[in-house]
């Protein structure tokens, strides 16, 4: 395999997708460096890519590489290695500073060292955050980012990652991608990876939390991951200028906090169960309040409250933050682009949610 | 969904005094309780919400029994003069009777069921002019209700002077002494709602009930608790022409001290200013709390004429309950 293109986390969420996006765009080999605790893990990944990618037998080879280790990547012959995408990370906002220290950080670190060894590397794509931003307020360049401080540990470590790409590993062709919540698989709304945006609303649908964290101005960014492994294709072209992207909506097209809240709720309430059970639109607390009730949950550790605050929670303090991402230098590099727009989609996405009752069923709601 | 009374001609001529309580006689910790089966929660859980011990009866100790013992209170501080009505408010429907179930099951006569209590307070309390109401439907908001209603009475009967309000729940036996996460105490509360003047001037009160969460689980109930009881309280100032502002005490039921914090945030008022001083001596005593907080707030001295109350409470149901009260000089 020559001029591969390897993608880690490549049975991640985003990680398939860009495999499947660069698999039917490109005729590069590609290599999918994914986590596996042994043979037995291994092979059962490589099972799953074999009917995952059937289309493509031959062009891809999976591989071992656990980032945690000091030179994950022993079973790639780097030469043969032209382009990587960066995916793999502990993407849970309320990990532990160590692992997230080990994966996201000194993880990356260690695809640095790898790439800086593939001598035929023509571009080198990290996939980041635009909450690498942390406790900033206000307009976001695509430039390196100052520490201001973060929100949880997840945050820091992509930050942390960053720096020591634009550090040490400056002289890779390296661009750094940072992705707003991805909400979607594609403009239908459809939902197949459940993160801090799903739970909360299911909170509200179910009637189990009362309150918003944040500020209905705060702006929030929201995304496909259809949009997301576009950008990953058009911007690993050899053509395509290097730098830091923000791979979301415009400011201007990015809804409030409060927009979002509403449209969810006017899905919400087309649904006849959810309207018998008269429930009322969430409060929005400030972070004292949030911050308290997250503490008093913790002492309701059976109730439903406790278990999705512990990973809502992680988030919240954002909501406090605003902040609008500038998209410049991705509008330059990609002309083209065009970002689902957030309400319809928030719609869309809603609808599927209450549809399927989360996931629950494929059928329509009991 | 939702009533109250607003500020009638009449809002003046309602006052609330005679403050008087009873608890279960066993005072028990939560290691005991949970080590009995009582509790769904881990006792560390609920010690560190704010519980501490549970007052639970005796075996042979009745609902009907606290609800003397609080109504023998008022009777000895000379409170019982002139009652026109008995509004006599369970929240379990079980505590609704002192009839014998096994006895209307054998027999086959209904009559059995229709023992009530609060016939049996009219006459072991000689208050024989009374009448009774029962009022079973509002949860742990009962006694509040009972403010409401006994107001609206005095407006409609106008010979009418003195409305005794009593409270008393007991759980059955076996059952578990925790819902939507709070520890639950037997006991029973009550007050007097008069016509002349006494401790608390009633201003407004409002109810709100929700039917579509009858039926709902613990979860659900901790879910709605902010939404619904702001909402209650605010609607409740309106109809008080006041605002939050205005308030000097939040006197709340016995739940989870630290949620009462965020709500005092959310309404705008000092965390300071919300007061439910017997949570860990008492434990949530269903529909009593509030009651049995108001007359710690009296015993505290920091209570002064002109101050504005609003006693909260949220119950199965759902429903939500809200009275707005001013202290008179009487309270000093
Ligand atoms: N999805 C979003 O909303 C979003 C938003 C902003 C940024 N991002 C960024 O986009 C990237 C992909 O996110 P995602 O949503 O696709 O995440 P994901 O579904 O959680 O996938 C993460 C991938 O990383 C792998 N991984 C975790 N620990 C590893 C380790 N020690 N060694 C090797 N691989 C490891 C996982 O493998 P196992 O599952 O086998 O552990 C998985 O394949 C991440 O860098 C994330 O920070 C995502």
């Amino acid at each position: 395999m020559t001029g591969a293109t390897m993608v880690t986390g490549a049975d991640g969420y985003l990680g398939r997708r860009v495999v499947s996006t660069l698999l039917a765009r490109t005729d590069d080999p590609l290599v999918l460096a994914v986590r596996a605790a042994d043979d037995t893990e291994l092979a059962t990944k490589r099972e799953w890519a074999a009917t995952a990618f059937d289309a493509a037998p031959g062009r891809i080879r999976v591989v071992a590489a656990d980032l945690r280790q000091p030179k994950p990547f022993v079973d790639v012959d780097p030469a043969t290695v032209r382009r990587i995408v960066h995916t793999a990370a502990i993407t849970r906002f309320n990990v532990d500073r160590d692992s997230a220290r080990q994966v996201n950080l000194e993880g990356t670190a260690a695809v640095c060292d790898f790439a800086a060894t593939c001598v035929n590397l023509d571009r080198y794509l990290v996939l980041s955050t635009l909450y690498v931003s942390g406790r900033h307020e206000g307009p976001v360049a695509e430039h390196r980012l100052d520490d201001r401080g973060f929100v949880n540990h997840y945050e820091w470590s992509k930050w942390a990652a960053e720096e020591r790409v634009f550090g040490e590993y400056a002289h890779l062709p390296v661009s750094v991608l940072r992705l707003p919540t991805v909400i979607a698989d594609d403009d239908s709304g459809r939902v197949t990876q459940y993160n801090a945006f799903h739970h909360t609303l299911r909170l509200f649908f179910y009637g189990l939390l009362g309150l918003v964290p944040g500020n209905p101005a705060t702006p929030l960014s929201v995304t496909t991951a259809a949009f997301v492994s576009d950008a990953v294709a058009h911007l690993l072209d050899d053509r395509a200028p290097r730098g830091v992207f923000h791979v979301c909506a415009d400011p201007d097209d990015t809804p409030a906090l409060g927009a979002v809240i509403d449209a969810a709720f006017a899905v919400f309430e087309s649904d006849d169960w959810f309207r018998r059970r008269r429930i009322l639109r969430p409060i929005y607390c400030d972070e004292p309040a949030f911050d308290r009730l997250t503490s008093a949950a913790r002492s309701m550790r059976q109730a439903v409250l406790s278990d999705v605050l512990g990973t809502v929670a992680p988030f919240g303090g954002q909501l406090y933050r605003p902040k609008t991402f500038q998209t410049d230098a991705l509008r330059s590099a990609w002309p083209g682009c065009a970002a689902p727009k957030s309400i319809p989609l928030v719609t869309s996405t809603v609808s599927h949610l209450v549809r399927t009752r989360w996931g629950k069923t494929q059928q329509e709601a009991p | 969904m939702s009533a109250g009374w607003g500020r009638s001609p009449l809002s003046g001529n309602a006052f609330v005094g005679c403050l008087a309580y009873a608890l279960g006689e066993r005072r028990i910790d939560l290691a005991t309780s949970a080590a009995n089966g009582r509790l769904r929660s881990e006792p560390r859980d609920l010690a560190e919400a704010g519980f501490a011990v549970h007052h639970v009866c005796n075996p042979t100790t009745s609902a009907y029994d606290l609800a003397r013992a609080a109504t023998a209170r008022i009777a000895a501080a000379g409170g019982l003069r002139d009652v026109d009505a008995i509004i006599y408010a369970t929240a379990l429907p079980t505590n609704g009777t002192v009839g014998d179930l096994d006895t209307a099951r054998r027999t086959r006569d209904i009559a059995h069921l229709m023992d009530f209590p609060g016939s049996r307070l009219q006459v072991d309390f000689d208050l024989d002019g009374a009448v009774v109401v029962g009022l079973n439907q509002q949860a742990c908001t009962g006694l509040l209700g009972s403010l409401h209603l006994a107001r609206a009475l005095l407006a409609i009967e106008s010979d009418w002077r003195r409305v005794l309000c009593v409270t008393a729940d007991r759980l059955p036996d076996g059952a578990m002494y925790e819902q939507a996460y709070n520890l639950i105490s037997d006991g029973a509360a009550a007050c007097v709602v008069s016509r002349q003047p006494a401790a608390f001037r009633i201003i407004a009160g409002h109810q709100i009930t929700n039917g579509g969460l009858g039926l709902a689980g613990a979860d659900e109930i901790v879910g709605a608790f902010f939404t619904y009881t702001h909402r209650v309280v605010v609607e409740a100032l309106e109809k008080a022409g006041l605002t939050a502002g205005d308030l000097d005490w939040v006197v709340a039921q016995n739940a989870n001290p630290a949620a009462w914090e965020v709500f005092a945030r959310l309404l705008g008022v000092p965390e300071s200013r919300v007061w439910l001083p017997s949570v860990a001596r008492a434990g949530h005593v269903v529909s009593a709390d509030t009651i049995i907080n108001l007359q710690a707030l009296v015993d505290s001295g920091r209570l002064r004429p002109g101050h504005r109350l609003a006693l909260v409470a949220a119950g199965h149901g759902l429903n939500w309950q809200c009275a707005i009260l001013q202290a008179t000089e009487a309270v000093s």
